[in-house]
């Protein structure tokens, strides 16, 4: 710390800051706490340590197929959002063309519109159309919330990239798509990674989107948590959250290797 | 919504002039044509709903549950006029702005400690800031639910009769002071990143001057930390709004039965009443309020002339 903050004001920065940090971290860790106490009802202080409540998830069929939807709509629309979202980036950073700006805003709309409001619009178009399936809805759904967050990531590192090492490519005689897979590629490839970790979390914590278009069937991890919480007492829901809060974490440290934590949630 | 550059500018990495050459107008066309995909399917799975939710929002549903004429806006009169639902509106109201403006107050602090610290402190703050960002936000409502849990067994009330702070229990889960807690835990990042990042854009030369020249370290602030961040602070109230006006899972986890908002409201008109016209209304007037508060600010930073490129 320089001596630009000095005395009186030093000390209330200060405060409010580390009371801020145990704000954040409170909750997440009395789930924690919790995850591994031994009563059956919460109290303060956790009392005792056991991992039978772990047990207890791990064997529950609901969480576990939860789960397992959950990842593979991730994938999914992961896969589906750096398909539409890779070229898309392409042309709003290389393309010169009447109305980018306004298509480029159109392309980023979805970041401000209420998700609640494009999931429920959503189902009324869905349910129009027939369409049965949730996860083929879920799908659909989320590769719309997702898809801006690959624009925006691939488009800051596109910026980036240093376009005479592309003319370089071509004048020692690379063709156009050589140069894209050798040159320009790699040096995309941890924004265009971040943006594919980004949707994966995205999707797999969405719940605005997700509780409209799942049904009885087919719930993912959010929802089933969701009604855990609201419908039932169940002493395993803190272990489900920690292992939750934890998968977190590891996307977390992913993010910060990949591309440095600010840029990716402020690109 | 946020900058990249901003985020540039964190990192220290400058991004290079956007300089086109003549010949890449040879590639004008193909490398265009790379947005279709996306703008094709954005238009059919986003916009032509989003348009489909506004017509129906002025439209009658019979009794057979089919939606179509005549066209009418009683729906939107009912919002206002029925005292029960308009109060859902304010609460909404009441908790987005409440919310915002403590979200600025303290994350100005963290900001500026984030920014004005060593690299080392700065990682740590960032990270903690950041972290919970990625974790569901049901999980983080739970845990509000468990540290505000009613009664003397709950960890808030556990540490204030520890600390003789108070004599009784207070009861905060399912009040309008549990969501707001709730919110500011789930959107404080939204307010710090864009402060961060337009703080780290002061030039420090201009505080150190006025310090110079004899201000104390609060008119410093006030007069020149203050007024050069007002485009993180224009952009991170409207994100923290506009995330709260629309948010659906910390009202129905820590607000209950007495801080209903507007989604929570959306989601009972659709699935538990079926009333699809009345849903949709509530949902147009939910957007209308989030690009109102959006086109303030944009207009906001325009009128500052700020070089805001994505």
């Amino acid at each position: 710390m320089d001596e630009r903050f000095s005395g009186f004001g030093a000390f209330i920065l200060y405060t409010i800051t580390a009371g801020m940090m145990l704000f954040i971290l409170a909750p997440l860790l009395l789930v924690m706490a919790v995850s591994v106490s031994d009563s059956y009802f919460v109290t303060f202080p956790p009392q005792g340590f056991t991992l039978k409540w772990y047990a207890k998830v791990l064997q529950d069929r609901d969480f576990l197929e939860a789960m397992r939807l959950s990842i593979l709509l991730a994938l999914g629309t992961t896969a589906g959002s750096l398909l539409f979202g890779v070229p898309a980036a392409f042309a709003l950073v290389r393309g010169r063309f009447f109305g980018l700006a306004a298509i480029k805003g159109f392309l980023l709309s979805p970041l401000i519109f209420p998700a609640l409001v494009t999931g429920l619009a959503l189902l009324q178009v869905l349910t129009r159309l027939g369409s049965q399936d949730a996860r083929l809805n879920l799908l659909i759904g989320h590769v719309v919330v997702t898809s801006p967050y690959v624009i925006r990531t691939v488009v800051t590192s596109l910026q980036l990239v240093d376009e005479n090492l592309e003319d370089a490519a071509r004048t020692l005689g690379a063709n156009r798509l050589t140069t894209f897979w050798r040159v320009t590629l790699p040096q995309i490839a941890s924004g265009v990674a971040a943006g594919g970790l980004f949707a994966f979390m995205v999707s797999f914590d969405n719940y605005p989107v997700t509780m409209w278009l799942a049904n009885s069937e087919y719930s993912p991890v959010p929802l089933v948590l969701m009604r855990q919480l609201v419908n039932v007492f169940d002493p395993s829901v803190p272990a489900m959250s920690t292992i939750i809060i934890l998968m977190a974490m590891v996307g977390v440290l992913l993010l910060e290797k990949l591309v440095g934590l600010r840029r990716a949630l402020a690109a | 919504m946020t900058t990249s550059d901003d985020a540039v500018a964190v990192l220290g990495v400058q991004a290079p002039p956007a300089t086109r050459r003549a010949s890449r107008w040879r590639l004008a066309l193909p490398v265009g044509l790379l947005a279709v995909p996306m703008l094709a399917f954005l238009t059919y799975f986003f916009f032509y709903p989003a348009l489909g939710l506004l017509l129906s929002s002025i439209q009658t549903q019979d009794s057979r549950g089919i939606i179509g004429r005549p066209f009418t806006l009683a729906h939107y009169a009912r919002l206002v006029n029925v005292e029960l639902y308009a109060r859902v509106l304010w609460t909404t109201l009441r908790i987005s702005i409440v919310t915002s403006l403590l979200a600025t107050v303290l994350a100005y602090p963290v900001a500026l400690v984030m920014v004005k610290s060593r690299p080392m402190v700065t990682r740590i703050i960032t990270l903690i800031v950041i972290a919970p960002l990625i974790v569901s936000v049901v999980v983080r409502g739970y845990g509000w639910q468990l540290v505000l849990q009613n009664g003397p067994k709950g960890m808030l009330n556990w540490i204030l009769m520890t600390l003789h702070v108070v004599d009784a229990p207070i009861s905060v889960l399912y009040t309008e002071a549990a969501v707001v807690i709730g919110s500011l835990h789930v959107f404080f990042p939204m307010m710090v990143l864009p402060l961060a990042s337009a703080l780290s854009k002061i030039d420090p030369n201009l505080e150190d001057a006025a310090r110079m020249l004899g201000a104390p370290w609060w008119k410093v602030f006030l007069r020149v930390t203050l007024p050069l961040s007002m485009p993180g602070f224009v952009a991170g109230f409207t994100l923290v709004f506009s995330l709260t006006a629309g948010s659906f899972v910390i009202p129905a986890i820590l607000g209950g039965a007495s801080a209903v908002m507007l989604g929570n409201l959306i989601e009972q008109q659709i699935f538990v009443v079926y009333d699809w016209p009345f849903g949709a209304a509530i949902a147009v007037v939910l957007v209308g309020l989030v690009l109102a508060v959006n086109g303030v600010s944009m207009w906001l930073l325009e009128g500052r002339r700020l070089r805001r490129t994505e």
